[in-house]
């Protein structure tokens, strides 16, 4: 067993884990934080992804005590209170269907809106090839956020 | 999935990394970015008994100049490697190649050095660092010791490393100068390379080929350097029907994987077609 | 019938892309999954066979029931004591298989055994410990394996591999062959592919011992039927399962037979103390989670010269794996709707349905129908490739002609509305049929090889259950209905429960806007509930999100409850204001006096009547405000060799595609993807528009990219996301979508299937683009998936896909 201390969302937390758990598995089971999902095995599906020091990653391809000291931000923490532009984006644009990848897509979505605030239709793809969406075909999902970079940048303008 | 139970160390410092190898050897795992080597324990194809976290050494991430050469810590992630300026300007085959590896989420975390150490036989990267020649650094306890790109892959997920070995550092020479280019075929971008063609060109007056290197992966049991191939280039004039016959020595004395997603006839063809795009792209760069 | 203006009192929200009620949940993470529900669970985990086909001849649990954390263990001998066989649903011949294999094993995946354990990772390391013995037995793999004469049999007591073979003729199709100037005939062969939701299957059992009773979270996307399955199975009384269905992340078909791990779960359950959890990993999903059969299919045109098509005859022969529930049910659905788009008068179908060692099959998204369509799509081109037509011209001279709707085709299948040619002929405009043709032939000069393809397709919804026992006798079920509960309470807000459950089509919101315009309300004012539970929904054994029958009869029972409800309150307004109910209408949430709006009285307070001063209503009056309903199709007709109908609406769609060929890779690029598309009347065309590109994607999938490869030993060879690959945002094409609104006469609100429709035309219109393109090298494309090598082979050597 690991000690490990981490934030997520902004929030301390602190447990004693296996050195085999993976960190979705924390994030669900200790964390209590579900939105995250599991898709696949091998790391191909992206509905786990969540932000990990900044970055986009797969938390299923991730060993809990591998995040020891990290700062993680999940789908319920990318806006405390209300939507965040990308949530409304993919309600606007009926982004949605099952669900079931949503929060990985937005956090997927996220990361690119963070470090490319004005993609192209295919920079966003490329975004978002690492999830699958069995429902929508995507396209719903590029209008979505492309649609959220839009009102990102007008609501940083005002 | 689940993986098996294994004892896991974070060691801070190379030395004591070392030290756990040392006394572990074949039953320990060096754990990188995890991207190949948790998909494998999840799937319990990977099960070993000691997993030694590299993640936390600090001075095995970095990308800087050194001398004529440009030296990447074998923790860099492709994300690093993608998005530094210093290897666009100086070494644009390794930005190229990781831009192409999985996805964004793989590339933030997947290291160069946790996958030229995996020796995937279709994995992008080995097919970049022999192209570009790069030489790389092997710690153990007592010593180091610097092995060429075309000496460290071996088979399927075997290398030059000795089990109490740790993979530090490549060393890529600067390729200013250079035309060079990374071209897969692959069923979605995301996926392994079917074929990989890395190609690293000096090219002289009316395209005469002044230096080749080439880098192919996916078509054999290890990323391999086509020697033939390259020696039917070097010095020739390349015009289109010398790449195409040329290319066609691509898998010359090899033998050619196959799988679900090709058979070896399909997987040298593609890598004719491959080689001779790749260098034809290179060229027009 | 109820007219639609006797529905509607405003048409505020009815046809609109209104926002999903759903999307509130999901887009912040807080969904109820399975997996989400928060319980102290056991967890599960099942030992599968690595063989395709083997007797076990020893099983030892012991060392298993020892590991730390282990608290449950279960064998197939066990199960096969205490359950009764799966029972089936169409086939004829007699085959015993249990929910867990108990003395031979019929595919690589079956589950053999089941730990429990306190948690996931312990129960995998318990199953590394179960020692089994198995006898390999010669693997039937393929349909020509199993028909040889020799094939080894997966059932022995069947005495045969062809669990199902049925024929039927319909019109005169002797005549047609006579009158014929030609025949043209084909075998195609198209492989196995899933839909593969993204949350796999997911049961959570608990035991009441109390009570003696279960009961059971899970993502079942049919949960009518299931409660019989389990409890016929169980041998217990249905009220002693109570079945919850939460939030469903995706079923496309793939959670309509998930039952079995129901049984397998409560049989744990009784075992423990505390819930048992089972969530399938993607490998178990893919190795048994249920796949589309593979299928052969030969069909013969007899033609006239002018590209009439006289007369149409079909041998389907399709590759059930193994599983008795779901076997023969592809033959009879393909068969219903085999003469597509076309004003076909006779025909003649052949269908067998055989069992092998490959994995069970279940109704994935379109069930047959892609296949059936790639079939015949792809004759169509062939034919008139062969007199020299345009494959437009064909098409237009064979279609069903909106004055000839309603339609009815020999078997008595009724295509109710549409106007096939000019959907075709928008799409034609769409895409830009002239131009794209000059720039395919241009291209060919420089080398590039662009092809056009096209294919229409009808898409039915809603199945007229019991069809598939046509072959036997009796069936259970026959017709489709579902139910629903709308109650206004005591604030005047609106209540639904749904007897069936979503699995991403946004129920809730439909059904929102269709109550809201029913009641002269805004949609925020209904709330649906997002869970099925059998001790409250009003449910039948038809209940469950399949074969797009929402749109019918599941919106038909929230409008026949709404509508007892708002008349109920008419009544009681009436006695309020001292009008009658003629005089009376409704408008924001209040009903007025038609003639002075200012004289009105609440929803709150006529439920304030209802609920609170119940001596207040008027005589003869029930107190509360909730009503339920059920539901049926008005034109189902019984199961009759001679005349019926299998499904109840029809859709219909064109897809025209152009794609460029990489001739010396073989890889298929789309330069357009063009689709018109008519499900009748659209209640949300935001949902609308993302089914029917989420459908196409499914068939682009299909197409190109899905496959699951079997060796010769029956062993799977894709069981993960790295080697079966689904489609990606890089690659999928961007859609160009028209839309036309028939409206259906036989469902309420005119509305007809949406959720299959690009899942059926896009793999022949793949196919024929791609055989377009490939047409210099005279290839010609008669299986699927059209992979790059196969691509390759056909432009060098075979000339065949």
């Amino acid at each position: 067993m690991h000690r490990i201390k981490l934030k997520i969302n902004g929030k301390g937390f602190e447990h004693e884990v296996d050195s085999r758990l993976l960190l979705i598995h924390y994030l669900r089971e200790k964390a209590r934080l579900t939105g995250t999902h599991v898709g696949c095995d091998t790391g191909n599906c992206g509905a786990c992804t969540i932000i990990f020091n900044g970055k986009a990653v797969k938390s299923c391809m991730i060993l809990a005590v591998q995040a020891n000291g990290a700062e993680l931000t999940t789908i319920e923490g990318i806006a405390q209170n209300g939507f965040h532009p990308i949530q409304e984006s993919f309600m606007d644009k009926f982004a949605v269907q099952c669900g079931y990848c949503t929060p990985g897509m937005i956090m997927s979505a996220h990361a690119l809106l963070l470090e490319n605030p004005d993609p192209n239709e295919t920079e966003i793809r490329e975004a978002i090839e690492g999830n699958l969406c069995m429902c929508t075909g995507y396209q719903q999902i590029v209008e979505a956020i492309s649609h959220a970079a839009k009102k990102i940048g007008r609501s940083e303008k005002k | 999935m689940y993986p098996n139970r294994f004892e896991y160390f974070a060691p801070t410092s190379l030395q004591e990394a070392l030290s756990l190898l040392s006394i572990y050897q074949d039953e320990a795992k060096l754990l990188a970015g995890g991207q190949s080597l948790l998909s494998l324990m999840k799937l319990r194809l990977a099960n070993p008994k000691y997993l030694i976290d590299l993640g936390h050494i600090a001075d095995l991430n970095y990308i800087r100049q050194n001398g004529d050469k440009i030296a990447i810590g074998a923790m860099t992630t492709y994300a690093q490697i993608k998005d530094s300026e210093l290897l666009r300007k100086d070494c644009p085959l390794l930005v190229k190649t990781a831009s192409v590896v999985g996805d964004v989420q793989v590339r933030n975390r997947g290291t160069i050095g946790g996958s030229l150490s995996h020796a995937d036989p279709a994995a992008d990267m080995p097919a970049a660092v022999l192209a570009s020649g790069a030489e790389l650094k092997a710690v153990h306890l007592n010593g180091e010791r610097w092995i060429k790109a075309e000496e460290f892959f071996v088979t399927t997920f075997t290398t030059a490393l000795a089990p109490n070995e740790i993979l530090t550092e490549i060393r890529a020479p600067t390729l200013a100068g250079h035309k060079t280019i990374y071209l897969k075929a692959a069923p979605r971008p995301t996926d392994f390379a079917i074929v990989g063609i890395a190609a690293c060109l000096r090219l002289g007056p009316n395209n005469r080929c002044e230096g080749i290197a080439m880098g192919v992966t996916g078509a054999s049991d290890k990323a391999y350097r086509p020697q033939a191939l390259e020696k039917a280039l070097q010095g020739e004039k390349l015009d289109f029907y010398t790449i195409r016959e040329a290319a066609a020595r691509v898998t010359e004395g090899i033998e050619v994987n196959e799988n679900i997603h090709a058979s070896s006839g399909f997987r040298s063809h593609l890598a004719q077609v491959y080689t001779a795009r790749a260098i034809q792209t290179a060229m027009n760069s | 019938m109820l007219k639609l203006d006797e529905i509607l009192v405003t048409r505020n929200w009815v046809g609109k892309p209104v926002r999903r009620k759903e999307d509130i949940r999901l887009v912040k993470g807080e969904a109820a999954y399975v997996d989400d529900l928060n319980m102290d669970c056991y967890q599960a985990a099942i030992l599968r066979s690595p063989y395709a086909h083997a007797r076990i001849s020893r099983i030892d649990l012991t060392k298993a029931g020892a590991l730390k954390g282990v608290v449950a263990v279960l064998t197939g001998q066990e199960v096969a004591r205490e359950t009764k066989p799966i029972s089936a649903r169409a086939i004829t011949r007699p085959a015993t298989q249990y929910v867990m294999a108990a003395d031979k094993v019929r595919y690589v995946g079956e589950p053999v055994a089941a730990v429990v354990a306190e948690d996931r990772y312990i129960a995998e390391d318990a199953l590394d410990l179960i020692e089994v013995e198995y006898e390999p037995l010669k693997p039937v793999v393929t349909i020509e394996d199993a028909l040889k004469p020799d094939a080894p049999l997966v059932f022995e007591e069947a005495g045969s591999n062809v669990l199902m073979h049925d024929k039927m003729q319909h019109g005169d199709i002797e005549q047609a062959y006579r009158e014929a100037d030609l025949t043209l005939k084909e075998k195609f062969k198209v492989h196995r592919y899933s839909s593969t939701p993204l949350e796999p299957w997911a049961i959570i059992a608990n035991y009441e011992r109390a009570s003696d009773s279960f009961v059971v979270w899970s993502n079942d996307q049919q949960h009518g039927r299931s409660l019989t399955n389990v409890c016929n199975t169980l041998g217990i009384p249905i009220h002693k399962l109570r079945l919850i269905v939460p939030d469903i992340g995706g079923g496309f078909g793939i959670k309509l037979a998930l039952w079995p791990y129901i049984v397998i779960l409560s049989l744990l359950a009784k075992k423990v103390s505390k819930p048992v959890k089972w969530i399938q990993t993607r490998r178990e999903h893919l190795l048994a989670g249920s796949h589309a059969p593979d299928a052969n299919v030969e069909i013969e045109l007899a033609l006239k010269k002018d590209g009439r098509i006289l007369g149409l005859r079909i041998t389907d022969i399709q590759n059930d794996g193994s599983f008795v529930h779901t076997a023969g049910i592809y033959g009879l659905i393909k068969f219903a709707t085999m003469v597509g788009c076309y004003g076909i008068k006779a025909t003649r179908a052949e269908l067998l349905s055989i069992v092998t060692n490959k994995a069970p099959t279940v109704q994935n998204r379109g069930v047959g129908k892609p296949t059936m369509i790639f079939a015949l799509e792809r004759m169509v081109d062939i034919a008139a490739k062969r007199l020299g037509l345009d494959p437009s011209e064909i098409r237009l001279r064979n279609f069903v002609k909106p004055d000839q709707m309603p339609h009815t085709t020999p078997s008595g299948e009724i295509y109710e509305s549409g106007d096939y040619p000019e959907c075709l002929r928008k799409a034609l405009r769409l895409v830009g049929y002239e131009e794209s043709k000059k720039k395919r032939d241009d291209g060919r000069k420089t080398g590039k090889y662009i092809g056009i393809g096209i294919s229409s397709g009808v898409e039915p919804g809603t199945s007229n259950l019991g069809y598939y026992y046509t072959a036997r006798g009796l069936p259970e079920y026959t017709g489709n209905a579902e139910g629903a509960i709308v109650g206004i309470d005591y604030d005047g807000n609106v209540n639904v429960i749904l007897g069936s459950v979503d699995s991403g089509q946004g129920h809730a919101t439909t059904t929102a806007q269709v109550v809201a315009d029913m009641l002269g309300i805004s949609p925020e004012r209904v709330s649906t509930a997002n869970t099925m539970d059998s001790l409250i929904s009003p449910f039948l054994g038809h209940s469950g999100v399949y074969s797009n029958k929402f749109n019918d009869v599941d919106l038909g029972a929230v409008i026949m409850a709404t509508k007892k409800v708002r008349d109920k309150m008419l009544k009681i307004a009436s006695h309020m204001l001292g009008a009658s109910v003629a005089e009376l209408k409704l408008k924001d949430g209040k009903v007025c006096l038609a003639k002075n709006e200012e004289k009105s009285v609440s929803f709150r307070e006529i439920a304030s009547l209802a609920y609170k001063r119940i001596l207040l209503l008027p005589e003869g009056v029930e107190p509360g405000l909730k009503e339920i309903a059920y539901y049926k199709n008005p034109i189902a007709k019984l199961p009759n060799r001679e005349d019926f109908n299998i499904q109840l609406t029809h859709s219909n769609s064109v897809h025209v595609v152009v794609v460029e060929v990489d001739v010396e890779t073989g890889t298929v690029n789309f330069l357009r993807y063009v689709i018109v598309h008519d499900c009748g009347n659209q209640i949300n065309p935001g949902i609308v528009e993302g089914m029917v590109i989420g459908s196409t994607v499914h068939g682009i999938g299909a197409s190109l990219l899905e496959e699951f490869v079997y060796n010769e030993e029956g062993q799977l060879l894709s069981t993960t996301f790295m080697d079966y690959l689904k489609p990606t945002a890089i690659g999928v094409p961007k859609f160009e979508l028209g839309h036309m609104e028939s409206a259906c006469p036989y469902t309420l609100l005119g509305t007809k299937a949406v959720g299959e429709g690009g899942s059926l035309p896009s793999l022949a219109a793949i196919a024929n683009a791609v055989e377009d393109a490939l047409s210099p090298f005279g290839v010609k494309v008669t299986s699927l998936p059209i992979t790059p090598e196969k691509v390759l082979r056909a432009v060098r050597e075979t000339k065949e896909i």
